[in-house]
């Protein structure tokens, strides 16, 4: 035992020490935020200004009605989710005036239209001045409305950058409102009554049997963001045992190793070890987390809610799914020659877990389905889709403890065979063994 | 040989890896306060050997004893084993990587820490202890790694090739160590291809080659009974003078000297007269003890 604490000891300090587990624990959760928040952002931020679009209007009359749905079309989608239960929602955009006002700013900062003049040139002259303001960056793109715009005709549009499918889409969606709103005066429909029947729905979203408005894309966040913390810091800590085993195989220290201790608390120190550093590094976030919860309290920033009994959860996922991929990767460790050579037999276990991963996705969609449930079974996706089914629907506790009794047993028995591999292959200098050679090593020791 | 006196016996030991047979029914026992040679060529079976005394894998067929007792894990405290390949953590500072593998050994705190500080500065390594051993030159690097092997002041030292890659000046530091442990009773096993080294050093020899014992002995007496006598002389002429295939067996050149094996039964002074008689002038002939290196080549063609 005193040696086992030896391992341990060793691993955690000589680790914990060092320039990269400080930086690692302070650029993480910046690291994390960026992963989940900035892919978002991307596809929300358009560089470079607004998109500057003319309209040639040819039926005459639906400039207008087109620049005003393009406006008030960014005007919703400037709305952001969390702004809205704050808004009594029977009065939600009521006042025309904060509704001109939101539109003017995402002019300012999306599309803005012109309208082109057509005078007595023809459609094609005018095209292709515009072409040439296109060219010289003047313009981004026009868009044509046939004379026949509200009949069957198609109307066109031309855009240096046909790939923003985001533009195409809110010019269509723009135009398609437009029209539809011009067919309705032409029937004879009051415009005011067309305004109110297009008035969206918000719909409000309450987790069954809580009186309090759920926020579901933060807990899709939360959801999302604590599959990405698990995957990473299990992908990452492996990777650690991964290179200790090497180290010890390449310097030969293994020798040394084995010349003082058994190779099962050798393997099982380390193991230990390397988590405690892991432990260590997800204690701080976490305490960091609640103290920016605590403090955030009091100002009117949302924070999302964990319950302590989904960080507990969080851990005892985290060991199992660390203790299951580490086993892995210290005997892949032992087998290797070289760190690259290791990469490359770990990649199935790493897809393992990336499966894991995105299996997580149609598990948030489905949390209580055939599907869920068995995945949240094999254990080695348990730590990733069991985590994720708990905070999103919690399954009956027989479940979670029998995913657990599983995890354990796999486990168990991964490190049992591992330290029978480990020993020889350790020992194995120069080569790389092959996979029958390793079942050999499992039957003859 | 009593058994019972015998710091380690090995007993009719075999050891194969698949169809290659690394050591083959080997015996040997080493006795308390003396350096015991296990001398042959690379890949003769050596290391293999090693690392079953020091239990880190299990002969197949056979018998190892340490004390008295058979080889367990607990045993594995009563040895020192420095192996040839040398290994320690680049990154961890000298001192608290020869605090770690004393607690591997089951030496802990003020006590290891005493032992630490007598070695390094025995060895002069003490203003290196804060250092990080990625910064100590080879030498220095092995010097920390032999302090490994003697912290818990085993009763068995083993030593694989402990000489190579030393200056000179580390070499004797290292030598009088050696000398030193054994005058405290201590017994030392030197591994190594180098015969020279065993020759100056080991009490006891046993080689190896090709997976078997060639014989085995105390060195002193190996030398005596190898009836063959040995001459090396100097003079000036050629060696064709020394061509007489009733006398001279083998001629080597060493240096300006000629190392003559003498024919069987032959008598030197034969050859002496020989020499003198054809009027060379002689400045050198001595009668030599025949050196390890000769003698296992000898018997290795015998065994052939």
């Amino acid at each position: 035992m005193k040696k086992l604490f030896a391992v341990v000891k060793r691993e955690y300090v000589q680790r914990v020490r060092t320039k990269f587990f400080v930086i690692a624990t302070i650029l993480g959760p910046v690291l994390m935020a960026a992963f989940t928040v900035v892919p978002a952002l991307m596809f929300g931020i358009r560089a470079g200004g607004p998109t500057r679009l003319a309209v040639i209007d040819e039926t005459g009359r639906m400039y207008a009605r087109v620049a005003r749905e393009i406006n008030s079309q960014q005007a919703e989608e400037e709305e952001s989710p969390e702004q809205q239960p704050q808004q009594p929602p029977a009065g939600l955009n009521s006042d025309p005036k904060q509704r001109a006002e939101q539109a003017g700013k995402a002019m300012q900062s999306s599309i803005a239209v012109e309208q082109a003049m057509i005078g007595n040139r023809s459609v094609d002259d005018i095209k292709k001045e515009l072409d040439a303001r296109v060219q010289r960056k003047e313009l981004d793109g026009y868009i044509v409305l046939p004379a026949s715009l509200l009949q069957k005709g198609a109307p066109e549009f031309h855009a240096r950058n046909t790939a923003d499918v985001f533009t195409k889409g809110q010019v269509q969606n723009a135009i398609y409102r437009a029209v539809r709103s011009e067919r309705l005066v032409d029937s004879k429909v009051d415009e005011q009554l067309i305004r109110r029947a297009s008035e969206p729905v918000r719909l409000r979203t309450f987790a069954a049997g809580d009186r309090r408005e759920s926020k579901g894309e933060s807990s899709f966040f939360l959801v999302f963001g604590i599959g990405l913390l698990i995957y990473m810091s299990v992908l990452l800590y492996g990777q650690f045992v991964l290179g200790a085993v090497i180290e010890e195989k390449e310097t030969r220290i293994a020798e040394i190793l084995f010349s003082s201790m058994r190779s099962f608390p050798l393997m099982m120190g380390k193991l230990i070890g390397v988590s405690l550093v892991a432990l260590t590094q997800l204690s701080i976030w976490a305490l960091t987390f609640i103290g920016i919860s605590i403090w955030a309290a009091g100002t009117s920033i949302s924070v999302p809610k964990i319950s302590p009994i989904i960080l507990m959860y969080f851990v005892i996922y985290f060991l199992m799914g660390y203790f299951i991929y580490a086993t892995v990767y210290a005997v892949v460790g032992s087998m290797v020659t070289t760190t690259q050579e290791g990469g490359q037999l770990a990649l199935p276990v790493v897809l393992m877990l990336v499966a894991g991963f995105y299996l997580s996705f149609s598990i948030i969609r489905a949390p209580s389905s055939s599907l869920a449930f068995w995945a949240s079974m094999f254990p080695f996706f348990a730590p990733i889709t069991m985590l994720v089914r708990i905070v999103t629907e919690t399954p009956p506790l027989w479940q979670i403890l029998l995913s657990l009794g599983i995890g354990v047993v796999t486990a168990t028995g991964l490190i049992w065979l591992a330290s029978r591999i480990y020993r020889v292959g350790m020992l194995m200098y120069g080569k790389k063994a092959t996979i029958p050679e390793v079942m050999r090593w499992v039957r003859q020791s | 040989m009593d058994e019972s006196k015998a710091t380690l016996v090995v007993d009719h030991v075999t050891k194969s890896f698949g169809d290659f047979t690394a050591v083959n029914d080997l015996s040997l026992q080493v006795k308390p306060g003396r350096v015991f040679g296990l001398i042959g060529p690379n890949g003769a079976g050596k290391t293999t050997t090693i690392r079953m005394i020091v239990n880190i894998t299990a002969p197949d067929s056979g018998r190892i004893e340490l004390l008295g007792q058979p080889m367990t894990t607990a045993m594995q405290d009563r040895i020192g084993y420095l192996p040839e390949e040398r290994g320690l953590y680049k990154r961890m500072k000298v001192g608290e990587q020869l605090r770690f593998f004393a607690e591997l050994k089951n030496v802990n705190g003020k006590e290891a820490d005493a032992r630490i500080d007598k070695w390094l500065t025995k060895l002069q390594l003490q203003e290196w202890k804060e250092k990080r051993t990625k910064d100590l030159s080879k030498g220095m690097q092995q010097k920390v790694q032999f302090i490994t092997s003697v912290i818990h002041d085993p009763d068995l030292l083993i030593l694989d090739e402990p000489f190579s890659g030393l200056d000179p000046v580390n070499v004797d530091v290292m030598k009088e160590t050696i000398l030193e442990l054994r005058s405290k009773n201590k017994t030392i096993i030197l591994s190594t291809h180098q015969m020279e080294i065993a020759e100056k050093l080991c009490d006891d020899v046993c080689m190896i080659h090709r997976s078997r014992k060639v014989f085995d002995g105390r060195l002193r007496e190996i030398r005596r009974s190898f009836s063959r006598n040995a001459v090396s002389v100097r003079f000036e002429g050629t060696k064709e003078l020394l061509n007489d295939p009733e006398v001279v067996t083998n001629i080597r050149e060493v240096g300006e000297d000629f190392e003559v094996l003498l024919a069987p039964g032959a008598n030197p002074q034969t050859l002496l007269k020989r020499l003198v008689d054809s009027g060379v002038v002689i400045s050198k002939f001595e009668l030599v003890e025949p050196s390890l290196h000769d003698i296992f080549v000898a018997k290795v063609k015998e065994a052939e």
